[in-house]
């Protein structure tokens, strides 16, 4: 593989895509009610962004254990990183009014980092691929649905996905240039202090760094790939951890223990994967498989088997390397490791069952890198032999290729979750196969307009899977008048919600008893699929 | 393009491949969301099932992800009761809203009418006769604790219906037997719950209290040639394993007439008592619940007189 230099054109396309992608998010992000984890993340940025607040007027109190326990105790299973970017987003939010909403203000981050993303994976395939391939993987992971709805969020999964990237591509070119060392302990430092997706990088590292060793010795080359990664992420990793999260620094080792056990013994969701509830391990180990087959572009997918299939022979094993052979970095094994690690680890039989998408999302960066390969793969064959000296063949099959993901990602919207591809039988064959339906409560958002109306004079709405936090952002962004206050008890509420999956059928059937009636008096569908049923109370029945 | 006399790779192709298949989603992805009903066509059927349904009558959707739905145009005809039901017994005909094609039953149905993508299906059904349903009678029964000391009366009380939640278990009904206000889970009433399959349960919630057995109390009631009790535990707490299990025993007039021993994971499950030969008689018929330790033992219960004719 020939490493290209990035240009500076290469550097403002990447600039135009994550800048272009991040007002596509704040665009869209109004019709996005804050997700159940997003309400807990904004509840600590504010507890931090209070104890920052206090750290700059009077440190000495600040730095105290009981000061720091008061502010940081909130959320202690999450590393503190990309909570206190959300703090400082709020905090300026608060002192300057730049954002057009409060949920905005903590969002916003996250969206950079989503748009920070594409840039990464568009140099990352500049310098390996070329512009086409590059520019089409970036798109390509754009027009991701499941994407696009994390994208949104104040929350994890996405910057995290940025931030491995971002560490791979430091620690590879590491291998060629010592220079990037410090950048990639950096970048790892980053990576574990926002979520531990993280843990598994120098695992993947060291496979890739023997691999590309032993390719170098088997060649013979002198100017075999430098170790200096490793140190710089095994120092300045931690270092960076803790620097940003001031709850380890008191009783620093209990509380990374009790940080890495509730990980690793997390609790098990309850998640519906073809027809059945799971609760319990072993959870498919098929899962996260069917899901991307489920919700990636069909296109998209068979895109990136054929980049790994045309890659074939940069894949080879190390054991196959000849004397004299030219070899190199292989980008390729390590995209590989980075793909694959993730889809592994949730699909062992001993991992908590979690299920969404989310939880390998650091995959797909990697997974429309290949893409890009493949289309790379698809246009030079066809434009040596089919369509040699016109472009536009080129810039057609692009475009044709892409709009799969674009429809169906403009489709999802405002349903991130709950949509899946045609090769699922969109979100009606889903909910045939028995496929989960939602998480998180967020699709509250899509019933404000109808609550407002039902309820002029304001009432009361047991909210479901929609927590308090996620409500009162609702009110404080303005979609929701103050008026409508989320209810304790169901049977004293004006309206009950409840959010479709079959888990939450208990719920169903506690509104029933409730108010001693089965008909919901509005049901929020998505392409015909029931997302959130409504039951009014007495009074409200009773006034309709 | 190229040469004309340049033969081409099959490689040079693939884009065709993928060319089609990007054109399969593109068209797969409308027609999809044209096959979703519009509203004309839910309420084209749910008004012809509506001219046509009798107190007898039960609405199933087809597939079950469409019931809520259903509900929403057709809720009005149904109650907790008939939503939840455990079998069939005491209905007269089925009638079935289905989209996609999808069914609950494998016969031909006696009527048939499709109105946009939302097909009525009809199906008269022999089903047993409830002569006596437990459940809806409960507000007639006795209940109390048997303590050492002797029966300890649990008073029928109207009360402020609380709570509600995932994971909470099934809501109380506003009136119900409370047995001990200090165990708030001790009371004895109708109710729905969500069963080890997540299906709805209308059943007596009589959570036991201990050893000493809590006691509902039926006088009166007429007897056919089989009592069918079925029961289980919220769905929360039939899936934790290792607890202890409940038994339910059922006595007519002081004889026992059926036990169940219902353990974690066994799921909704039924005990059929031969009464035959008291066929034509009134009795008196208590439920008693018991577990060596009460706690979480969420069980429920639902109970019917019958005379056997078909499906249950």
């Amino acid at each position: 593989m020939t490493v290209r230099k990035l240009a500076l054109s290469d550097q403002l396309l990447g600039a135009v895509l994550c800048v272009g992608y991040v007002m596509v998010l704040v665009w869209t992000a109004p019709d996005l009610a804050m997700s159940r984890d997003e309400s807990f993340y904004a509840h600590a940025a504010k507890d931090y962004g209070a104890w920052v607040a206090e750290f700059l007027r009077d440190p000495g109190s600040a730095l105290s254990r009981e000061h720091i326990d008061r502010a940081w105790g909130y959320n202690w299973e999450h590393p503190a990183w990309m909570k206190l970017t959300f703090a400082w987003s709020w905090l300026a939010h608060q002192k300057l009014g730049i954002f057009s909403s409060e949920s905005l203000a903590f969002r916003f981050p996250g969206m950079l980092a989503a748009g920070l993303l594409l840039w990464l994976i568009y140099a990352w395939g500049a310098v390996t691929m070329g512009r086409r391939g590059a520019l089409f993987a970036a798109l390509a992971f754009a027009l991701l649905p499941r994407v696009f709805y994390h994208s949104h969020l104040a929350a994890f999964d996405v910057p995290i996905a940025f931030l491995i990237t971002l560490t791979g591509y430091a620690y590879w070119r590491t291998l060629s240039d010592r220079g990037w060392a410090l950048f990639a302990g950096l970048a790892f430092g980053l990576a574990l202090a926002t979520k531990h997706n993280s843990w598994m990088l120098p695992g993947i590292f060291l496979v890739h760094y023997l691999w590309v060793r032993r390719q170098y010795a088997l060649a013979n080359r002198l100017d075999r790939p430098t170790l200096s990664w490793l140190p710089s992420m095994l120092v300045l990793g931690p270092i960076v951890l803790i620097a940003t999260w001031p709850w380890v620094w008191h009783d620093t080792w209990s509380r990374l223990l009790a940080y890495a056990q509730f990980h690793v013994r997390h609790v098990h969701y309850t998640y519906e994967y073809l027809g059945l509830s799971y609760f319990e391990p072993p959870f498919p180990m098929s899962v996260p498989f069917v899901m991307i087959l489920f919700t990636v572009p069909l296109t998209t997918a068979i895109l990136a088997i054929i980049g790994l299939v045309y890659r074939r022979a940069a894949l080879a094993p190390p054991w196959r390397t000849q004397r004299g052979d030219a070899t190199d970095t292989k980008a390729d094994v390590l995209w590989v490791g980075c793909m694959l690690a993730p889809l592994l680890a949730i699909a062992l039989p001993s991992s908590p069952i979690f299920g969404g998408t989310k939880h390998w999302i650091t995959a797909y960066p990697f997974l429309a890198l290949f893409a890009g390969w493949g289309f790379v793969a698809v246009i030079d064959r066809a434009t040596g032999e089919l369509w040699t000296e016109r472009r536009w063949p080129t810039w057609a099959l692009a475009a044709l290729c892409l709009t799969p993901g674009l429809v169906q990602t403009a489709h999802s919207h405002p349903f991130g979750l709950s949509h899946y591809t045609p090769i699922a039988g969109g979100v009606p064959g889903a909910a045939d196969l028995g496929m989960n339906r939602q998480f998180w409560g967020f699709t509250t958002g899509s019933l404000a307009d109808w609550l407002t109306e039902s309820l002029p004079d304001g009432g009361s709405v047991w909210t479901c899977d929609t927590t308090w936090g996620a409500w009162r952002m609702m009110q404080a962004d303005g979609r929701l008048p103050d008026n409508i206050r989320p209810a304790r008890s169901m049977a004293q509420a004006d309206f009950v919600l409840v959010h479709h999956e079959p888990h939450f059928n208990e719920v169903d059937f506690q509104a029933w008893m409730a108010f001693d009636d089965v008909q919901p008096v509005h049901v929020l569908s998505y392409d015909g699929v029931p997302i959130i049923s409504v039951y009014a109370g007495q009074t409200e029945a009773a006034g309709r | 393009m190229a040469d004309p006399g340049r033969k081409s790779s099959l490689a040079a192709w693939v884009w065709v491949l993928v060319a089609v298949v990007a054109i399969f989603e593109l068209i797969a992805h409308p027609v999809i969301r044209a096959g979703v009903p519009n509203g004309d066509s839910w309420e084209g059927a749910t008004a012809f099932v509506r001219e046509r349904f009798e107190p007898t009558d039960r609405v199933v959707a087809a597939p079950r992800w469409v019931d809520p739905i259903v509900r929403s145009y057709l809720g009005d005809l149904l109650s907790p009761r008939s939503a939840s039901v455990s079998d069939l017994a005491g209905v007269r005909r089925v009638w079935e809203v289905g989209i996609r094609g999808a069914t609950s039953r494998s016969e031909p149905p006696a009527l048939e009418e499709s109105f946009g993508g939302v097909r009525v299906r009809m199906w008269p059904v022999l089903t047993d006769e409830v002569l006596f349903d437990f459940v809806e009678k409960i507000d007639r029964a006795e209940v109390d604790v048997l303590t050492k000391e002797g029966p300890r009366l649990c008073p029928w009380t109207r009360a402020k219906v609380e709570g509600g939640g995932l994971g909470h278990g099934p809501l109380p009904p506003p009136e119900r037997f409370v047995c001990d206000p200090a165990r708030p889970w001790l009371w004895v009433g109708a109710t729905v719950m969500a069963d080890l399959d997540l299906e709805p349960r209308r059943c007596v919630w009589q959570h036991p209290a201990g050893r000493e057995p809590v006691r509902a109390t039926f006088r009166d009631v007429p007897l056919g040639d089989q009592l069918v009790v079925q029961g289980g535990l919220d769905y929360n707490n039939e899936r934790s394993v290792g607890d202890i299990p409940v038994r339910l025993r059922v006595f007519i007039g002081d004889r026992l007439a059926g036990e169940m021993r219902h353990q974690d994971r066994d799921g909704w499950t039924r005990l059929e008592i031969d009464t035959a030969r008291l066929d034509g008689t009134t009795h008196e018929v208590r439920i008693e619940t018991t577990a060596a330790r009460p706690h979480a033992r969420t069980f429920c219960w639902s109970a019917s007189t019958r005379h056997a004719q078909g499906e249950p």
